[in-house]
């Protein structure tokens, strides 16, 4: 059979729809995340080889000076200039200044991620950003989202969070060991790594904390920001003494490669016509599955992704799981079935006009989009730059955070 | 005229407008009403007012963007500043979530909430149980919707250790959820907390994956059986494997001791053709003989599984396959290493 190609023009055309003309007004819900939203375009326009190092100057320091325009006086950035005050709204009341909206920790993430394609680091106010990072940080190791002006932090406690102080964290500062003072002024690592330890769940993935289901996007997460801090199994630095954050790899294995889905259209049906799976004869499907497993699996069928056990397939979560395994090394993602899960994405979420929907049949959207071709270029398709799974750019693009840190540290 | 513009009792208010600048990234084609109204929200926010028009706006800005991170804070210290009714604000939070399912914010707002009002009863044990009881009736109303929605079972556990339920009623509840659908796993998750968390015997701080030896011996065996009649009903449900696992790890017993169960699904016989009613089964079963040393049969069942029934995982069978060689090789040479 003739396996489905990506068309690469195609998504170039529908990544510079999202960037130059206005999002639908359904985007309202997720106005306090638009800086998210930009990063999303820059990063998807950068694996498909059309990023901003290919804008026109003036357009890359426009949106340079919008990010920067998000960034709050005391450190950190705020999620969306709906959050952001006028300058003159944050008078000094001593211990910093008045803090109106506060900054938020994802904002800060996909911020400083957003920066390095569009210029330097060198107007992030890195120290008070760092200094505001440990203040988000709970006694139990965990990360919220924001932190008062009472000193009240708030915010889910999960992974997520982990995650991206972890990025924040290793784009500011990097991974050299630091001196004792600069120790004072850090995160702690020991108490995140208990907490991300805390959150296995009895069945091998990991969740918000070990009382709750595992969830394949918490499981990224916690891995992703194991990897960042170098605290994985393999991590090159790992040395005996510092305790690794997963407990049991070859259980969360199993939960990873067990959120693959068998999906089959059903023979004879109309391309336009909605698609429902087909009579659910593997392993994972949530509906109406019969007692016993059927050997049936075609070639020409293909695999989806749950994120959790006895739910339905959904494109991000391709993502969240071919990264957790990507990370965890020599190969692991090659244990997911690549080819059944490339057709899954290529022939049932991608949309005829570019982009990926979140479910079969679905409209693109802006997230879904984005994770579906991280998760081919992490799949290693031809047209699309290497992946790094852990950060979530290119590994082109890791590489000049590396050194956009470097020239705004000696600057 | 815009909403507020228009109303007299906002006149005293200058809306402060938002600055996107040129070239905005991921600009959204804002409605005039949410332009407005945020407008009215920086000036309120700014002026730290905190008043009954204040609980408007924010639920008119609620009503636009529910994921607004800030906008919900702002309204829950405007409700403890008036000292306004909470659980006139809980109903209020009632409808907003069976609106908004996927939102997180609402339920760290109801957090909020429950933890500004618990003082005031807790008490007085009647006033929980039946605060209790109108919580989990209002979660049965967003279980019918979605019985494996995550904020609310999020919720849930919280709500079992703020009003310690831990209880049978708490148990009785997660088994209706379950015999209406054995496959939620959420369901089975949350089983695992309230009998592997209880505080009346379990040892505190106890991680899911760990053995705790002080988890009485009844209880193991009560939760293996649980688990084994919900897997008679619908055997190739992965859910009541897992927790099969997590049971026998907390219990510190081996898989072997479930070998006979996991049987039951399994007949391979030495000639003719095969009988799985599990893929789940038999993946059980090829830990069990990994374990008990017998790695030809462990092998069979993990071919048996990439190449008939579990075809879509192959590569990961194959894989363990490569393992367990690979362990049997090691354990192989310190036998032979220990006969020298």
């Amino acid at each position: 059979m003739v396996e489905p190609k990506l068309d690469i023009e195609r998504h170039i055309k529908y990544w510079q729809r999202c960037l130059k003309t206005l999002l639908p007004t359904q985007y309202t819900s997720t106005d306090s995340n638009r800086i998210m939203l930009g990063f999303f375009i820059l990063s998807a326009l950068d694996i498909l080889g059309a990023g901003p190092d290919t804008f026109p100057e003036k357009q890359r320091k426009n949106i340079r000076d919008w990010v920067l325009k998000c960034q709050h006086p005391n450190g950190g950035f705020c999620g969306s200039p709906n959050h952001r005050f006028p300058d003159s709204y944050y008078v000094d009341v001593g211990h910093g200044k008045q803090q109106m909206d506060p900054a938020s920790l994802p904002a800060t993430f996909f911020a400083i991620l957003s920066l390095s394609f569009v210029g330097s680091f060198e107007q992030i106010r890195r120290d008070d950003c760092l200094k505001w990072l440990k203040t988000l940080q709970r006694d139990d190791g965990s990360f919220g989202e924001i932190v008062t002006q009472d000193g009240v932090i708030e915010g889910g406690r999960d992974m997520r969070p982990c995650y991206l102080a972890a990025g924040v964290r290793w784009m500011l500062r990097g991974d050299t060991p630091l001196s004792e003072k600069e120790k004072g002024d850090d995160i702690d690592l020991e108490k995140m790594v208990d907490y991300i330890r805390s959150g296995q769940t009895y069945d091998g993935g990991i969740s918000e904390s070990f009382q709750h289901e595992p969830h394949a996007g918490y499981s990224c997460c916690a891995i992703s920001a194991l990897s960042i801090i170098n605290r994985l199994p393999h991590s090159p630095s790992l040395s005996g003494t510092e305790p690794q954050g997963l407990t049991n790899i070859p259980e969360t294995i199993r939960w990873l490669v067990s959120r693959q889905v068998g999906y089959t259209v059903e023979k004879g049906e109309d391309e336009e016509e909605t698609k429902t799976p087909a009579p659910p004869v593997l392993q994972g499907v949530y509906e109406n599955q019969p007692s016993a497993p059927t050997p049936s699996l075609q070639d020409e069928d293909s695999v989806g992704f749950n994120g959790r056990c006895n739910k339905k397939v959904d494109t991000c979560y391709a993502y969240w799981v071919t990264a957790s395994l990507d990370i965890l090394g020599q190969d692991k993602a090659q244990l997911l079935n690549t080819k059944a899960s490339r057709r899954f994405l290529l022939e049932h979420t991608q949309h005829r006009i570019g982009g990926f929907g979140k479910a079969p049949g679905d409209p693109p959207d802006i997230y879904h989009s984005n994770l579906g071709l991280a998760t081919l270029a992490i799949m290693k398709e031809p047209g699309l730059k290497p992946f790094d799974s852990a950060l979530c750019v290119t590994k082109q693009q890791k590489e000049i955070i590396g050194r956009l840190r470097e020239a705004a540290l000696s600057g | 005229m815009g909403k507020y513009e228009g109303d007299p009792e906002w006149d005293d208010v200058v809306p402060i407008p938002q600055d996107d600048g040129e070239g905005a990234l991921a600009q959204i084609a804002y409605t005039d009403e949410y332009a407005e109204a945020m407008g009215y929200l920086r000036a309120v926010m700014a002026a730290k007012e905190h008043s009954e028009r204040v609980l408007d706006l924010t639920e008119h800005i609620i009503s636009m963007n529910a994921a607004h991170y800030t906008v919900w804070l702002y309204r829950a210290s405007t409700i403890f500043a008036l000292n306004a009714d909470v659980e006139q604000e809980l109903s209020w939070v009632n409808d907003v979530a069976l609106d908004n399912q996927k939102n997180y914010q609402i339920w760290h707002h109801r957090q909020l909430l429950v933890d500004h009002l618990y003082p005031s009863i807790s008490s007085d044990p009647n006033a929980i149980r039946k605060f209790a009881e109108s919580e989990v009736d209002f979660m049965t109303q967003m279980f019918d919707e979605d019985a494996k929605n995550y904020h609310v079972w999020s919720y849930r556990q919280y709500l079992v250790r703020k009003l310690n339920l831990f209880t049978e009623a708490e148990l009785k509840s997660i088994e209706t959820l379950l015999r209406i659908d054995v496959r939620n796993n959420s369901a089975w998750s949350h089983r695992f907390y309230v009998v592997f968390s209880d505080p009346k015997y379990s040892t505190p701080g106890s991680h899911a994956t760990e053995y705790d030896p002080k988890i009485p011996d009844e209880i193991i065996d009560r939760e293996i059986e649980f688990s084994k009649a919900a897997t008679f009903e619908a055997p190739q449900n992965q859910s009541p494997w897992n927790y099969l696992r997590g049971v026998l790890r907390k219990g510190g017993r081996k898989l072997s001791s479930q070998e006979c169960f996991a049987g039951e699904f399994v007949k391979i016989p030495e000639n003719g053709e095969e009988d799985i009613r599990s893929s789940h089964a038999l993946d059980f079963l090829a830990d069990v003989w990994a374990e008990e040393g017998k790695v030809e049969k462990a092998d069979e069942a993990l071919r048996l599984l990439g190449d008939k029934y579990d075809r879509i995982r192959k590569n990961y069978w194959d894989w363990r396959r490569g393992t367990l060689k690979e362990e049997g090789i090691t354990k192989g040479l310190a036998k032979v290493e220990l006969a020298h």
